[in-house]
């Protein structure tokens, strides 16, 4: 495999779902401020499912961004580790559209090609039918997001990176542990 | 007394949903069979309505993660069809081969993470890397190369962006083009190795015929998934890919809110076996001898086949990306500025998605505004023929019992690798 990014931040999501395409929306904006973070590649990876597992390969780091389900106030956004959570997916196994970003992550693991970091940041969604429009809760946040997850591709030196962020349900960013 | 059945593979639904699977027996008597299948994404027919024409593909690539090409590609001819756009041999040429990409991406991935788990008897992809990890590592390898030729072409890696009505908004290099054609060629000895494993295990796909009839694009001397006419193994008749939904006959049914399909029967069937059935004699080397390999001959009628048939046609493609992007380099990759003049028109255009014949309608104004969209997916038309394989297997199978039958239906549905809940794939965790 030929040189890659040191990091690479995945977007997920689909632009058309609502607050599904938030991943994508925060990867975008992001990515026109690239040049502040070093040796790193965005990748909007939609809904491509097992394809993450290429993304991955060849990385010291990797940030995913993606709408998630946690139980969480709408808006909420937390940072975690693949290892501090389980799917509540009910997977029929059928077909190979049922895409699962932890399902990713464990092949790639298991392949020895994970990166030995990845945080994945995870936003509560509010409506996940069709729309191409975030829901104004989101919207009003997306900024805040966007100022965190550049946080977290900072140089080193320059960030303060707790366990879990949490952006308050107010849209104030407030952060703790977990 | 007879077998008595009582099989309900119900999965929640979320947005979309998956399908659910029913059958119950009592006394050696089927009482019910059905496949259970859920919409389609039919909003996305409402979404493009009112959308500028270069709105349109952005917006219907993203029904599909995984035949985001084949929705961009249809897409865009049926736009070119609507607008009377011809484009050049380069572009042509380009777009096949990010088609190439799709399909040895699609095919590997289904073959190896889907089917492969099913006859090595786990449940997923991820036990197998400690039980098989060469085997494993051959099928990551080669799903990455299909990932690669979409990424260079399509410009990114799923949802492509460089293909556009007219042209290419960005082209690649040509040593891009020469880097490409390395990993390609180091695929075949992997496809080998794939087909070997699968040949290994194929006794384990079940033994189940029921006369089907055969849906693909066929076109003279080619194995073809871009161009030509719908070809059914039914009749010798072709019909012109603008007269599509006289072949869909698109109808609903009350155990679905899915529209289902019928032309000659009461169902047909797209996909790998579908163009296998109908373009066979047109593989090329690698392909044929694959086929041969199997004992996999025209006129199959075992839907389990479907995935031998992927095989196959994984060499194909590999075999048909090598030889275009010779073509591509020996022209040599020359600027082609993109220009469309929207105009009013009714277009409408076929590919073969890997899961099988895909058509799209575009209806514009003379501002190039959609005013009416039609998008009929390879799932969609594969429903009925789900439910009419079930309903001959169930019977056939019953006197194996419950887990038996279960399975072999579970491994039916899979082997036509339905589309059914792919626009959206949020996570949905809790914290441990």
């Amino acid at each position: 495999m030929s040189q890659r990014a040191e990091t690479v931040v995945i977007g997920l999501g689909n632009l058309l779902m609502g607050d599904e395409g938030v991943g994508i929306r925060i990867i975008r904006k992001l990515a026109e401020q690239e040049e502040q973070s070093p040796d790193t590649e965005f990748v909007e990876a939609g809904a491509a499912g097992m394809g993450i597992v290429h993304a991955l390969a060849g990385r010291k780091k990797a940030v995913i961004i993606d709408c998630a389900r946690m139980g969480e106030r709408p808006g909420a956004m937390l940072r975690f580790a693949p290892r501090d959570v389980a799917s509540r997916k009910a997977q029929s196994a059928y077909s190979l559209h049922e895409g699962d970003i932890l399902q990713a992550i464990e092949l790639s693991a298991r392949l020895g090609e994970c990166p030995a970091s990845v945080v994945i940041f995870g936003v509560e969604p509010v409506d996940l039918g069709p729309g191409d429009r975030l829901s104004p809760a989101l919207n009003a946040r997306l900024d805040s997001y966007v100022r965190r997850v550049a946080r977290e591709l900072a140089p080193r030196s320059a960030r303060l990176t707790p366990p879990v962020c949490i952006v308050a349900g107010d849209g104030a960013v407030s952060e703790c542990g977990h | 007394m007879g077998q008595t059945l009582n099989i309900d593979v119900h999965h929640i639904t979320r947005v979309e949903g998956h399908g659910n699977i029913v059958a119950r027996a009592r006394d050696g008597k089927v009482q019910k069979v059905e496949w259970q299948a859920p919409e389609a994404p039919r909003f996305f027919e409402a979404m493009v309505r009112g959308r500028r024409w270069d709105e349109i593909q952005p917006i219907v690539s993203r029904i599909c993660g995984i035949c985001s090409v084949s929705h961009s590609l249809v897409a865009i001819k049926a736009l070119e069809n609507a607008m009377g756009i011809e484009v050049s041999e380069q572009t042509d040429k380009l777009r096949l081969l990010l088609d190439c990409g799709e399909q040895l991406e699609s095919h590997v991935l289904h073959v190896g993470y889907l089917v492969a788990p099913d006859l090595l008897g786990v449940k997923s992809v991820i036990p197998l890397v400690a039980s098989h990890p060469s085997e494993v590592k051959t099928i990551v390898a080669a799903h990455r190369v299909g990932n690669a030729i979409m990424e260079v072409i399509g410009g990114r890696m799923t949802h492509p962006v460089s293909a556009v009505p007219g042209g290419f908004a960005r082209l690649p290099t040509e040593q891009q083009l020469r880097d490409l054609k390395k990993q390609i060629e180091e695929t075949v000895p992997r496809l080998e190795a794939i087909a070997g494993v699968v040949l290994s295990v194929a006794g384990k796909l079940p033994a189940f015929d029921r006369p089907t009839e055969y849906i693909a694009l066929v076109e003279p001397k080619t194995y073809t998934f871009y161009h030509g006419k719908i070809g059914s193994t039914d009749t010798r008749e072709l019909v012109d890919v603008h007269n599509f939904e006289s072949v869909a006959n698109e109808y609903v049914s009350p155990q679905s809110t899915a529209k289902w399909t019928k032309w000659h029967r009461d169902s047909y069937a797209v996909g790998a076996l579908a163009r296998f059935n109908l373009n066979a004699a047109h593989l090329r080397p690698l392909a044929a001898q694959t086929a041969k390999t199997f004992g996999l001959k025209p006129d199959c009628c075992n839907p389990y086949m479907n995935s031998v048939a992927q095989v196959v046609e994984s060499a194909q493609v590999v075999e048909h990306a090598l030889q275009l992007i010779d073509e591509l380099l020996t022209r040599g990759i020359k600027p082609e500025p993109v220009k469309v003049t929207p105009k009013a028109g009714n277009g409408a255009a076929a590919v073969e998605a890997p899961r099988g014949i895909l058509f799209h309608r575009y209806v514009f104004d003379k501002a190039g505004i959609c005013e009416r969209a039609n998008i009929c997916i390879p799932t969609g038309q594969n429903h009925a023929n789900i439910q009419k394989d079930f309903e001959a297997l169930v019977p056939a199978m019953m006197d194996r019992g419950q887990d038996y039958v279960r399975q072999a239906l579970e491994m039916l549905v899979r082997s036509y690798d339905p589309c059914i809940s792919c626009s959206t794939h949020y996570l949905d965790v809790q914290f441990v």
